[in-house]
């Protein structure tokens, strides 16, 4: 049997049985949920109605519900749509990547991380659609046969290119989270008394019988979606940012995008993953799989990608100087000085300057502090976005277009009301899934146990 | 055993009962009540059977179904028998005029299917050159709040009731020798002038009269001249100096339009000589933002200007405070005698005599001032106006009739004209709308527009010209002149009447000279020409007195250099200059939607009215500097003489500290009169914006009410005002925010007559390249090889469309904004929405200023980067200024076309791109990949939500009559932008095909290029090497904008020169 280095903190903490992780896991679902998770849920379902009925106001009356102008064509629509893309870009990196490089960690976190991922990329998807002017005409992005001649889609456009990359990318992620969950379906299905939701997880185990034959082949679909998923995690955000790296818009026309902004997504999608890990294991009581050990893993990965990110700040900078032209050199200086100078810095602050405070030792264990952290980081991601996408348009060539956007009530209510879709989900998903692998999880419980380990 | 199977329903049949064969004969077993469905349990014992139900049925289904056939649309009959001249889907012209008093212009009238769509002006024949006012009357022909018959105060009547009051009203002041007066626009009608005559004449013993009226007028230039009832025609083609003092004679003029041309003529850098342009002046108007050399000054110092100019040219006089800024124009003036203007704007009679004694000494009377050759536009009668009022007050006027005015909104002398209204026994308006004039008369007989009208007009000495109607009155209107005939002995109708007129006319064959007038809509008669019109206006004894003063003589010269300088000494507070807007105007066409989003050139405000200011001044007062979609405006009063009037300040940059600036012809239906859609503020989500008195606030206020009354004439000029702040803000809504170029070279080209004379091509218009490596060389490469893409397939195959503009000779007017509104059906949205930046113009003129700050100087000076650039977003005090018409570029690598997902918008094989609208899914990728920002998104469904309900004319039916059936109504959520009139180029080609020949150059014209007064735009085929616009482009002078970028346009820029010695800062 593997032997895991005494030095290495154990992953999974206590005295804990095969049947004590089944129970953890479990329990919440077979128990009736606590009076807190009502209380959550109603609140962002509410949020979430709210979202609803800003985005059908917008789709009943027109795009001018939001604060987009002749000069601004893009703004909070596409950021939120960058934002959530990057986001879900942390789950498929902790189960694919990581998987690949065995990284054992990981089995605590992936299975809420890959949730995050699909009900991210469901927001995210939702944007490139409402933003549409006319979304009955959505259909005309898919490459269909029709019947007006010759009529194509046209493959030139990065704008047709994320309609591929997302939905692939919404499918593989999809697939390999479910893969991952049906032994642990068939778990409950075990365990589970009512029999409408014995029926259910049934269904939903696919007939998973544990058997040796099982197992294998289950280890070897998840290896190979591991394998169809990991180049996924760089093309996706590659061919997003390629929205602007294509364009000839100065501040989006830099060949630089496509790994900045890679290492932007796993940047904020770790961060959210530490906002939603944090909560859970304190509500779920899920502190002993999800340890400090593995906050301060996901915080290293943060330092890593925020200075990739910070780095390519001073390169975009770097380069608008050195390449001498003027409107390059021009879009960043307004954007360090210009009337969104506010929103640079902040940008700035939030993720090039406060992911290094994690070089702290103390602080990248303290849990509190990991908190506070997750969130700024994603607000400075969301402000990245605003910044890459409205600074850039709001002054480019011609100064007698220069303008301003200012967000609408409709422009608030609709990325608020995602928010609140998103986390409506997640609290279903966190009463009726395993919240951890826990298959996975009793996979390690002997290599890296801390009852285990203090034996030998 | 039996050898057949045999099945029975039921024991009946089996045993063949009888009551079974009785029935089993039946169809139907047991009887059914159809009575009962048909006819009703009281009909019961009437036979009628199935038959009658099944027609019963029948019936009533067939019936259904033709009532409900009968759709709503009634008026759609399409042309059974064709009608002469009419083809469904080819318009059909017609040669007209349009005349309101103070804008004239010979126009095209085109027509689809009998209804107007579009005015064009007759640059054949006539005085072709037109406004944005001219332009957009199209519309006001549609306008659904037009009276739809006469009215007795506020009742509708009949025709013959109105007729029989006026009639009678006549009859009884005749009988009593009472006072009879005609208040008009001025009028150059010969016709008209002779109905009025023959209406005189009907009755003898009433003191009829008619009094000229203009809101804007000219009284005192005509005056000074001595050209009665007119100015003189300025001769701007062989001027080669101009100085104007507060004169805006690009708009703010009688003949401001065919001036524009006629100037612009004589500023080609490439002729033999380029006229040299000065102004002197308080507000930036629109001439000044095109002169070489601008001087701000107050407007009380316009006299000494003018004085100082006189004393530099004649050595007579002294000098005085302004004379080391007018010595540049007076040492300009001396070098050309007999061939430079001087021209006053000011309705002041002490200015103008200096201006025609300059002119005298200059010896230009006679040669760029004809004053044998006058312009019948914007001069009223100030005194017998005034002296009208008194006798109204005094209920000494028995009978008023009034038509073209509104001296209830835009007198001075409103308040008593109101009162005195009320004193008239007989008051009839021949006004269109019940507005603020009208619905106070005893009785309105609408007129009809003058697109339903017949009329004659001679308003430039020797020009007769002709309108004629394009469409039946739309509304049970009749034109003023018929009522007038009918009530004169005469009779007949006015279309008679005037052929009869000319029939005077006729040299030879009457009927050929009628039928070529008709055509050609006008005719010149060279200044020989037979006076056919009776005299007009009967003077006041006042009037005679200043008319008959001496005008030219070097005593009353320095009289009047006397009255200036007094006027200038006793100058005191803040001076006010009312002026009149590109768009608005006089205010009679301020229900204009098309005109109400006309961007003023210098602000760029819609829908606005505001107090102009200098931004020092704006600084010190503590005004808010910068507006914005959430920036408002400040709001001020300005109190003068008394009166006040609390608007929005915006600064503008070149005006003079110390005096601030209002436009007249805003403020109107203060009192919920019924003169419109348009000219009310809106909410935010539609709907008016009501006072606390319930009624609808006009847009900006009324500065009639501050006009003065001086020797008699309005003076537009006042001093001694105060400017208070409210702590009031207002939003302004502009269609630009940021004012300067940001010294970027590769979008705005200039340089100085000087260095384009004399210098290379590469001082002024330096090609940008890109530096290569190359064997190891470096090698400065054109942008054009240097490409990731193939080249489309234009260059040299088939036709290549582009336009050319010229920069030099782009006024800023704004005619091309209204022209491609009106052809291309392009949405109006309103105040709010071009606050949100989200004007839907195909179509821009993008006006930069001047900025102190240069790269150049930046780097001289050491300043650091970002301050250099914060400090260039700050125009000069005085700054030059820059009209840059922008519209699609249809690059041959265009942005737009590579990023849109679906391929809605392509490249055409012509070298257009186009927009394929049914494809569009309204992503607005392609509008943020553009350079040049050209695109415009449908936001919202303008032609049917709420919001656009009071502004957009399309949600009327009777406003979507002028919609151009040639081109789609964009629908919500698509993308549109400059087509190059597509549809003109297809028609264009299609009649060439037709014909069997190519397409000649110059036979296609798109609206903007066919609307500029000046010429600045060219359209044509650019592979046509004999063609213009082959020529342009391929001039020293063209340049693409943002040529590095590597777009490839089909639209070139030529670089602007301006006539001055100076590099520029």
């Amino acid at each position: 049997m593997f032997k895991e280095a005494s030095i290495r903190e154990p992953l999974i903490l206590g005295n804990k049985s095969y049947g004590d992780i089944t129970a953890d896991v479990v329990g919440p679902i077979e128990n009736k949920a606590p009076k807190g998770w009502y209380i959550a849920i109603t609140i962002s379902a509410l949020i979430a109605l709210w979202g609803i009925g800003c985005i059908l106001y917008l789709i009943g009356t027109g795009i001018g519900t939001w604060g987009l102008n002749k000069t601004v064509g893009w703004a909070w629509d596409i950021t939120n749509f960058v934002w959530w893309v990057g986001i879900g870009h942390a789950g498929t990196l902790i189960s694919a990547v990581l998987l690949l490089f065995r990284q054992r960690w990981r089995m605590a976190i992936n299975r809420s991380a890959e949730a995050m991922t699909i009900f991210a990329v469901i927001m995210a998807a939702m944007f490139p659609g409402i933003h549409m002017g006319r979304l009955w005409l959505g259909y005309f992005v898919f490459p269909l046969p029709n019947q007006f001649g010759s009529l194509w889609v046209n493959f030139n456009s990065p704008l047709l290119w994320d309609v591929f990359a997302i939905s692939t990318y919404f499918s593989v992620s999809l697939v390999f989270w479910y893969i991952g969950l049906i032994p642990d379906f068939a778990t409950i299905r075990d365990r589970i008394k009512t029999p409408v939701a014995k029926k259910v997880y049934g269904i939903l185990s696919f007939g998973w019988s544990g058997k040796a034959k099982n197992w294998t082949r289950f280890e070897e679909v998840s290896l190979v979606l591991a394998g169809i998923a990991t180049p996924l995690v760089f093309s996706v955000h590659s061919i997003v940012s390629m929205d602007f790296a294509t364009s000839v818009i100065p501040g989006w026309h830099t060949t630089i995008f496509p790994p900045y902004f890679v290492s932007g997504a796993v940047f904020s999608g770790f961060a959210m993953v530490q906002t939603l890990m944090l909560i859970m294991r304190k509500t779920m009581r899920l502190e002993n799989y999800v340890t400090i050990k593995h906050v301060e893993y996901m915080n290293i990965v943060i330092i890593v990608t925020g200075s990739i990110v910070g780095v390519a700040y001073i390169t975009e900078l770097f380069m608008s100087w050195y390449s001498g032209v003027e409107y390059e050199s021009y879009a960043f200086i307004n954007r360090f000085s210009g009337p969104y100078l506010w929103a640079y810095w902040a940008m700035m602050t939030c993720n090039v300057i406060s992911p290094q405070l994690f070089w702290v030792k103390k602080w990248r264990r303290s849990l509190g502090f990991t908190f506070v952290m997750s969130i700024i980081v994603n607000i400075g991601m969301w402000f990245e976005r605003f910044v890459i996408i409205v600074t850039s348009l709001h002054r480019d060539y011609v100064p007698s277009s220069w303008s301003m956007f200012h967000p609408t009530f409709v422009d608030i209510g609709v990325f608020i009301g995602t928010i609140g879709i998103f986390f409506t989900l997640f609290l279903l998903f966190a009463r009726f899934f395993p919240v951890l692998a826990l298959n996975e999880l009793k996979s390690i419980l002997k290599v890296s146990g801390e009852e285990h380990k203090n034996k030998h | 055993m039996g050898t057949e199977k045999r099945y029975w329903t039921g024991m009946e049949e089996l045993h063949g009962t009888k009551e079974f064969m009785d029935s089993s004969a039946k169809e139907f077993k047991t009887e059914l009540p159809v009575e009962e469905f048909v006819a009703g349990a009281a009909q019961a014992d009437l036979s009628s059977g199935r038959r009658d139900f099944l027609k019963f049925l029948g019936f009533s289904v067939g019936a259904a179904t033709l009532a409900a056939c009968e759709t709503p649309v009634v008026r759609a009959i399409p042309y059974v028998i064709k009608p002469e001249q009419v083809t469904p889907g080819m318009p059909t012209y017609y040669a007209s005029t349009f005349h309101d008093g103070f804008d004239y212009g010979s126009i095209l009238v085109k027509t689809r299917e009998g209804r107007p769509i579009y005015i064009k002006g007759n640059k054949d024949h006539g005085h072709g050159s037109l406004n944005a006012r001219i332009n957009a009357s199209v519309l006001s022909l549609y306008d659904s709040t037009r009276l739809t018959g006469p009215r007795k105060g506020s009742e509708s009547t009949t025709w013959a009731s109105a007729d029989e009051a006026i009639k009678k009203a006549l009859i009884d002041a005749n009988a009593a020798s009472a006072e009879v007066v005609l208040l008009t626009e001025p009028i150059a009608s010969p016709s008209t002038l002779n109905v009025i005559a023959e209406l005189k004449a009907n009755y003898p013993s009433a003191n009829i009269s008619h009094v000229p009226y203009a809101p804007v007028s000219f009284e005192a230039m005509s005056q000074a001249y001595g050209t009665a009832n007119g100015t003189p025609y300025l001769d701007f083609k062989s001027a080669k100096v101009v100085v104007c003092v507060a004169a805006d004679f690009m708009n703010d003029f009688p003949l401001s339009a065919q001036y524009t041309t006629a100037y612009g003529s004589a500023r080609k850098p490439e002729g033999k000589w380029m006229s040299k342009h000065f102004q002197f002046e308080s507000i930036m108007s629109l001439a000044g933002s095109n002169a070489d050399v601008r001087r701000a000054i107050k407007p009380s110092e316009e006299g000494l200007v003018l004085a100082s100019i006189y004393n530099h040219i004649t050595g007579q006089g002294s000098s005085n405070a302004t004379s080391n800024i007018t010595k540049g124009a007076a040492e300009a003036l001396k070098a050309v005698p007999g061939e430079s203007l001087v021209i006053c704007g000011n309705n002041d009679i002490h200015c103008q005599n200096i201006a025609v004694a300059i002119n005298e000494a200059l010896g230009n009377i006679g040669n760029t001032i004809q004053k044998d050759k006058t312009v019948q536009l914007a001069v009223g009668d100030g005194t017998a106006f005034a002296s009208l009022v008194s006798k109204m007050n005094s209920g000494a006027v028995d009978v008023l009739m009034m038509h073209g005015v509104n001296p209830a909104y835009d007198s001075p002398m409103a308040e008593e004209f109101k009162t005195g209204l009320g004193k008239v026994t007989n008051s009839f308006s021949f006004s269109s709308h019940a507005d603020e004039t009208a619905s106070l008369c005893a009785y309105i007989m609408p007129s009809n527009h003058a697109l339903e009208s017949w009329n004659d007009h001679h308003v430039v000495s020797g020009h007769y010209a002709l309108s004629q109607p394009c469409i039946q009155p739309l509304y049970d209107t009749r034109q003023y002149q018929g009522t007038l005939l009918a009530m004169s002995a005469k009779g007949g109708t006015y279309y008679d009447f005037i052929k009869s007129t000319w029939a005077g006319m006729a040299q030879g064959d009457a009927t050929a000279f009628w039928n070529n007038a008709l055509h050609n809509g006008s005719v010149d008669m060279g200044l020989q020409a037979p006076v056919v019109a009776a005299p007009v206006t009967v003077k006041s004894a006042t009037q005679e007195v200043t008319a008959a003063a001496p005008t030219n003589t070097s005593g009353s010269v320095s009289t009047s250099i006397a009255a200036v300088e007094k006027t200038a000494s006793s100058a005191s507070g803040i001076e006010v200059v009312l002026y009149t807007k590109q768009g608005i105007g006089t205010g009679a066409q301020a229900t204009n939607p098309w005109l109400q989003e006309l961007p003023d050139p210098i602000t760029k405000v819609c829908w606005d009215n505001y107090i102009t200011m200098s931004p020092a001044q704006a600084k010190e007062m503590g005004f808010t500097l910068y507006m914005a979609q959430e920036t408002p405006a400040s709001v001020a009063t300005v109190e003068v003489n008394g009166k006040k009037v609390t608007l929005p300040v915006v600064p503008v940059p070149g005006q003079k500290a110390g005096t601030v600036g209002i436009a007249l012809g805003y403020g109107r239906g203060a009192n919920g009169e019924h003169i419109g859609n348009a000219a009310f503020q809106t909410k935010e989500y539609g709907g008016y914006d009501l006072d606390d008195s319930g009624n609808k606030k006009p847009i900006g206020a009324n500065a009639y009410a501050l006009v003065a009354m001086v020797n008699g004439m309005a003076s537009y000029t006042l001093s001694g005002a105060t400017v208070t702040g409210t702590g009031e803000e207002y939003a302004i809504a502009s269609t630009q925010t940021h004012h300067t170029i940001m010294d970027r070279e590769s979008v705005l080209k200039e340089t100085v007559l000087g260095t384009f004379k004399n210098g290379e091509q590469n001082d002024y218009n330096r090609p940008h390249t890109l530096k290569m490596h190359e064997h190891h060389e470096v090698v400065d490469k054109p942008i054009k090889e240097v490409d990731l893409w193939d080249p489309h397939p234009v260059e040299g195959i088939g036709h290549w469309w582009g336009l050319s503009i010229d920069l030099s000779s782009c006024l800023g007017c704004g005619a091309c904004i209204t022209a491609c509104h009106s052809e291309n059906n392009v949405p109006v949205v309103g105040k709010d929405e071009v606050r949100r930046s989200r004007d839907m113009h195909w179509l821009r003129i993008d006006r930069y200023f001047t900025s102190d700050m240069t790269k150049e100087k930046g780097e001289a000076e050491g300043i650091g980067t970002i301050d250099m650039y914060s400090k260039m977003e700050i125009p000069s005090e005085n700054p030059s200024v820059v009209h840059m018409p922008m519209m699609c570029q249809h690059c041959n690598h265009a942005p737009c076309e590579t990023v849109c997902p679906v391929a809605a918008t392509t490249h055409s094989s012509e070298g257009l791109n186009q927009m394929t609208y049914n494809r569009c899914i309204g992503t607005r990728y392609c509008a943020n990949n553009c350079p040049y920002k050209v695109r415009r998104f449908n936001w919202f469904n303008y032609k049917a939500y709420a919001k656009f309900s009071e502004v957009n004319p399309s949600q009327d039916m009777m406003g979507r009559m002028v919609l151009n059936p040639d081109v789609t109504v964009r629908s919500r959520g698509v993308m549109e932008k400059c087509s190059m009139c597509v549809q003109r180029i297809q028609a264009g080609k299609l009649d060439s095909k037709i014909k069997g020949i190519p397409v000649a150059d110059g036979s296609i014209e798109t609206a903007c290029s066919e609307a500029c007064p000046n010429n600045c735009i060219t359209f044509g085929d650019i592979n046509d090497t004999g063609s213009k616009v082959h020529g342009l482009r391929n001039d020293k002078r063209a340049y693409l904008a943002l040529e590095e970028v590597g777009t490839q346009p089909s639209i070139n820029y030529m670089v602007k020169v301006r006539n001055r010695e100076e590099t520029l800062a």
